[in-house]
C-alpha cells in the first residue's frame, strides 16, 4: 500500500430532524420526528501520497471537518471506500491509531492545571512509547516550536497560542505518519498563525509526514499547501496545485493607476472594482493584460501602475459563486 | 423650538405604577422563560421529593411500630406534612447567597449596578414569576405523592388562606436574609463555609428535617427566636396543623416581622457593601 | 492487564492534579464534617423516639450510615467526576481525543478523573461503621467480612454500571445533567435499609437504581443477616449489568460514529 490516503466516493449523510417555527409544530414535533437527509460528503475521491501536505478548503458546512472525522474513524462513512495507512478508519485498529494524530484548533486535551510535561508523560505511556524514543522526540519538537519554558507552567496559565503549541508537541509525541489539523489556527493572532505553519512545514520536511490540514484561512494554506482540495457542498470543486486555481476559475489580473485625475471614466478599458481619490483598481481579462496596461500609459495622464495577481480569497470566492450558479 | 437651555421635562410613570409595571413584567418574564424550562424544573422538583418521602417513611415506620403515632403526631400528620413540605421547599428556594459570589467573580454585578433599580428589587420579582410556574407544576406532584401516601388533610378555610399568605411570607424571609448573607462575598471569597454553617443550622432548626415538636425542647426554645422556622415550619404547621385562629393570625405578624429584620439587615449590609466594591473596584 | 495500567496512569495524574489544590482538602474536610454530624443528628433524633427501626438496632443502623457515607465517597472520587465529564465531553465535541487514543475507549473515559479529596468520605465513613461494628451485639465472623467484601465490590460496579448507562445515554439526549442531578437524592434513600419503604420504592431502589446492593446489603453482611440467596443474587446481577453497559456503550458508540444500526 503506497498512498498514505486513499479516498473513493466517499459519502456521508446526515438524518436531521426538522421543525418548524412555532408552538404548534413543537408540539406534533413531539410525537413524530420529520427527518431530513442532509448530505455532507457527497461523493469525494483523492488519493494522498505520503509526504503530501493538503489544504482542505471550503466555508462552513462544506464537509471537510466531515471528510476528516471519516478518515479519522470518528465517523462511520454511509457509501464509499477510505484507506489510511492501509487501514479502514472505522475499525479504529490500534495500529491504525498509533499511526495519525488529531488536532482540533480551540479544543484542548492537555491536562489543565498540570505542567504540559506531565501530559506528555501521559502520552508516553498511553501510546506505549520507549522511552529511548519518547525524549529525542519530545526534545526535538519543545525546540522547534521553541516552548522550553512554557512546558513547566500548568497548562491554564497559557495563552490560546501557546496552548496550541504544547498542544502539538503532545499530538506528535508518537511520531505519528499522518496529521489530521482541523482549523489548527483558528482564534491564534496573526504571529502565531506564522508560526505554527512554520513548523508544520519544518516538520513535514524533517519527518516526511502526511498532513490533511482543514482550514477556512487562506493564509495557512497558501503558506503550506502546494496542493489543495477545494470543498463546497460536500463536493470537491478544485483538486490540484494552488497556483492553477487562479488560472483555471479566476483568469483574470487586477490593474491599480494612480491618475492625475481621478473622476476619468475608465469603463472601456475594464471593469472598475475600486476608486480611492485618485487610486482606481481595474479588473481585466488575463490575456489583455498588457494590452489595456499599455493603452492606460499611452491615453491617460498615468503617474503610478501596477499589475497584480488576483488575491486567493476572491478566487476562492469565485468558484464557490459558479458552483452555486450551476 | 427648544433652544439648548431649555430642556423639556421628561414625563415619567408616577412611581407606585413604575414599580408596579417592572415587577409584572419582571414576572411575566419569569414566568415565560421558567415554563420553558419545564422539565429541567420538573427534574429538579422530582429529585427533591426524595429528601421528604425518605424521612416520612422513617417516621410513619416508627409511627406504626409504636401503635399508630410518635409523640401525639400520626402517621397520616407526616405524611401531610412532608407532602406540604415539598411546596414549601420549593417556596423557599431563592438566589442563594453563594451566587452574589458568582455575581461579583463573573463581573454580573457591574451589569446590574448601570440599571436604576436595586437587584434586589429584580431577585424577587425573577424568582416570585418562577414561583408561580412552580406552584402550577407542584400541583400533580402533590396529587401523585397523596395517592400513594394517604395524608391526613383537613384543613379550614382561614388555614388555607392564611397558608396561602404564609408561603410567600416564606419566600421573603429567606430572601432577605440570603441577600444579606450574600452581602459578606464583598468582603471575602471564602463564603461557602459561612454559607454551609448557615445552611446547616438552618437545616435543623427549620423544621425541614422534622416537625419542630419533635425536636428537643431546647432546641425548640432556640428556634423560636430565629427566623428559620417561620420560613418552613410554621407555613406547612399552618395547612397540616392543629393551629388557632389567634396562633395563625399572630404567625403571619412574625412573618412580617421577620422580614421587616432581614431587609434592614439587607440595606445596611448593601450600602457599606457597595462603599466597599467601588472602593476596591471590583 | 491493561485496563489496570491505565487506571494506574490516570491516577497517578489526577492526584497530581488535585494536591495543587490542597485548599479542596479543607473545604472537604469541613463539608463531609458537616454532613456526618447532620446524619448522626438525624440517627440521634430517631432513637430518642424508638428503640429499633425496622428490626434494625441503632448501632446496625450506624453501620447502615457508614457504608454509605463510604460507598458516597467512593461514587464522589471515580465514578461520577468521570460519568460527568463523559456527558459534557459528548456535549462539547471533546469525546473525539478519547476515541482516537489507542485504548479501549470505555476504560478511558472511566478512568480519566479522579477527586481525591473526596478519600475523606471514603475515611470517615469507614470510622462511622467501625463505630457501629464495635456496638452492634451479634458477632462477626470471617464469612461475615468475605461476604461484606464481596458485597461492597458488586455493589460499587453496579453503581458504576448505573452511572455508565445514564452517561451514555448522553448520546441522544444531550441534557443529561438533569438525570445527574436526581441520583445525589435517591441515593439518601441508601441511609436506611431499604425495607421500610413501601414496595413499589424499594424495588426501583434495588432494581432501577442499585442502591440497596451498594449498601444495604453490604449492611446486612456486617450485622450476620446476610442470607447467601441475596448475595448469589448481587453477584448475577452486577454481572449482567455489567456485560449490559458495555454493550450498550459500544451501541452508543457506534451510533455517535453515524454507523448504520
Amino acid at each position: 500500500m503506497d498512498r498514505a490516503v486513499h479516498v473513493a466516493e466517499l459519502r456521508k449523510v446526515f438524518d436531521v430532524p426538522e421543525r418548524e417555527a412555532g408552538l404548534r409544530a413543537a408540539a406534533k414535533g413531539l410525537v413524530r420526528r420529520r427527518m431530513r437527509k442532509v448530505e455532507a460528503v457527497a461523493g469525494v475521491s483523492f488519493d494522498i501520497e505520503p509526504g503530501e501536505i493538503v489544504g482542505f478548503l471550503g466555508p462552513n458546512g462544506a464537509g471537510k471537518t466531515t471528510t476528516l472525522k471519516m478518515l479519522s474513524g470518528l465517523l462511520y462513512p454511509t457509501d464509499g471506500e477510505a484507506l489510511v495507512l492501509g487501514h479502514v478508519p472505522s475499525k479504529r485498529g490500534r495500529d491504525f491509531l498509533r499511526g495519525i494524530t488529531l488536532v482540533m484548533g480551540n479544543r484542548n486535551q492537555l491536562q489543565w492545571d498540570l505542567p504540559a510535561l506531565d501530559s506528555f508523560e501521559l502520552n508516553r505511556a498511553i501510546y506505549r512509547i520507549p522511552r529511548e524514543d519518547f525524549v529525542p522526540t519530545r526534545d526535538e519538537l519543545i525546540e522547534l516550536l521553541d516552548v522550553g519554558e512554557l512546558v513547566r507552567k500548568p497548562v491554564r496559565q497559557l495563552s490560546l497560542g501557546e496552548r496550541m503549541k504544547v498542544e502539538i508537541v503532545a499530538s506528535l509525541l508518537h511520531q505519528p505518519q499522518v496529521l489530521f489539523l482541523d482549523e489548527p489556527t483558528i482564534g491564534l493572532d496573526v504571529t502565531m498563525q506564522k508560526r505554527i505553519r512554520a513548523f508544520v512545514a519544518e516538520y513535514n520536511r524533517r519527518h516526511g509526514a502526511t498532513v490533511l490540514l482543514t482550514s477556512h484561512y487562506m493564509a495557512d494554506v497558501q503558506a503550506l499547501c502546494k496542493r489543495v482540495i477545494v470543498i463546497h457542498h460536500g463536493r470537491i470543486l478544485y483538486d490540484g496545485q494552488l497556483t492553477g486555481l487562479a488560472d483555471q476559475f479566476a483568469a483574470y489580473k487586477t490593474i491599480g493607476v494612480a491618475l492625475e485625475n481621478g473622476q476619468v471614466d475608465l469603463d472601456h478599458y475594464g471593469e472598475v472594482l475600486h476608486r480611492d481619490g485618485d487610486w482606481v483598481t481595474l479588473r481585466v481579462p488575463k490575456a489583455e493584460t498588457s494590452v489595456v496596461a499599455a493603452r492606460l500609459l499611452t491615453e491617460q495622464a498615468v503617474l503610478d501602475l501596477t499589475i497584480e495577481e488576483p488575491p486567493i480569497e476572491d478566487v476562492i470566492e469565485l468558484v464557490f459563486a459558479q458552483e452555486r450558479e450551476e | 423650538m427648544t433652544t439648548l437651555t431649555e430642556t423639556v421635562p421628561r414625563r415619567e410613570v408616577g412611581s407606585a405604577r413604575a414599580w408596579a409595571d417592572f415587577y409584572l413584567s419582571t414576572m411575566r418574564l419569569a414566568v415565560q422563560e421558567q415554563f420553558q424550562y419545564r422539565t429541567a424544573n420538573y427534574f429538579y422538583m422530582f429529585g427533591m421529593i426524595a429528601e421528604p418521602v425518605i424521612y416520612l417513611v422513617v417516621w410513619t415506620t416508627i409511627a406504626d411500630q409504636q401503635g399508630g403515632s410518635v409523640q401525639g403526631l400520626s402517621a397520616g400528620y407526616f405524611a401531610a406534612y412532608y407532602i406540604v413540605w415539598t411546596l414549601v421547599r420549593n417556596m423557599n428556594i431563592v438566589f442563594g447567597a453563594p451566587f452574589w459570589e458568582y455575581r461579583i467573580r463573573e463581573g454580573e454585578l457591574n451589569k446590574d449596578l448601570l440599571r436604576p433599580i436595586l437587584p434586589l428589587h429584580y431577585d424577587i420579582a425573577y424568582f416570585a414569576g418562577w414561583k408561580v410556574v412552580v406552584i402550577v407544576l407542584w400541583i400533580p406532584l402533590a396529587i401523585g405523592l397523596s395517592l400513594v401516601f394517604d395524608p391526613l388533610l383537613d384543613p379550614r378555610l382561614l388555614e388555607i388562606a392564611v397558608f396561602a399568605v404564609a408561603i410567600w411570607g416564606a419566600y421573603l424571609i429567606r430572601t432577605m436574609f440570603q441577600e444579606a448573607l450574600g452581602m459578606l462575598c464583598f468582603w471575602t471569597t471564602r463564603g461557602a463555609a459561612i454559607f454551609d454553617l448557615w445552611m446547616t443550622t438552618e437545616l435543623l432548626l427549620s423544621g425541614r428535617l422534622v416537625p419542630l415538636p419533635l425536636m428537643p425542647d431546647w432546641v425548640q426554645d432556640v428556634s423560636r427566636f430565629l427566623p428559620f422556622q417561620w420560613a418552613f415550619f410554621f407555613p406547612i404547621e399552618s395547612l397540616v396543623g392543629d393551629l388557632s385562629d389567634e396562633e395563625l393570625l399572630r404567625g403571619l405578624g412574625v412573618q412580617l416581622l421577620w422580614i421587616l429584620i432581614g431587609l434592614a439587615i439587607f440595606r445596611v449590609a448593601w450600602k457599606h457593601a457597595i462603599r466597599r466594591y467601588s472602593a476596591v473596584g471590583g | 492487564m491493561n485496563a489496570f495500567r491505565i487506571t494506574w496512569l490516570f491516577f497517578k495524574v489526577g492526584v497530581l492534579n488535585e494536591l495543587q489544590y490542597r485548599v479542596n482538602f479543607v473545604v472537604q474536610l469541613f463539608q463531609s464534617a458537616i454532613a456526618l454530624v447532620v446524619g448522626l443528628l438525624v440517627l440521634a433524633l430517631v432513637y430518642s423516639h424508638t428503640d429499633e427501626l425496622n428490626g434494625w438496632s441503632q448501632p446496625e443502623l450506624l453501620c447502615v450510615l457508614g457504608i454509605q457515607i463510604l460507598m458516597g465517597g467512593a461514587i464522589k472520587t471515580y465514578i461520577q467526576p468521570n460519568m460527568m465529564r463523559l456527558i459534557e465531553d459528548v456535549r462539547d465535541g471533546k469525546l473525539d481525543y478519547a476515541l482516537t487514543k489507542p485504548e479501549d475507549s470505555q476504560v478511558l473515559v472511566s478512568v480519566r478523573e479522579v477527586r481525591i479529596w473526596q478519600v475523606v468520605d471514603l475515611v470517615s465513613g469507614a470510622t462511622v461503621l467501625a463505630v457501629g461494628l464495635s456496638r452492634v451485639t451479634t458477632d462477626l465472623g470471617a464469612l461475615d467480612a468475605l461476604a461484606f467484601g464481596v458485597a461492597l465490590l458488586f455493589g460499587a460496579v453496579m453503581i458504576y454500571c448505573f452511572w455508565l448507562l445514564i452517561a451514555t445515554g448522553a448520546f441522544w439526549v444531550v441534557n443529561m445533567y438533569h438525570a445527574v442531578e436526581l441520583f445525589d437524592g435517591i441515593f439518601q434513600t441508601g441511609r436506611w435499609p431499604v425495607g421500610i419503604y413501601p414496595g413499589w420504592l424499594r424495588y426501583s431502589v434495588t432494581f432501577l437504581v442499585p442502591i440497596a446492593f451498594a449498601v444495604t446489603v453490604p449492611a446486612q453482611a456486617v450485622t450476620s443477616r446476610l442470607q447467601w440467596q441475596t448475595l448469589a443474587l448481587a453477584v448475577v446481577f452486577a454481572t449482567v449489568l455489567f456485560v449490559f453497559a458495555r454493550w450498550f456503550w459500544r451501541f452508543g458508540l457506534r451510533r455517535y460514529s453515524g454507523a448504520s444500526a
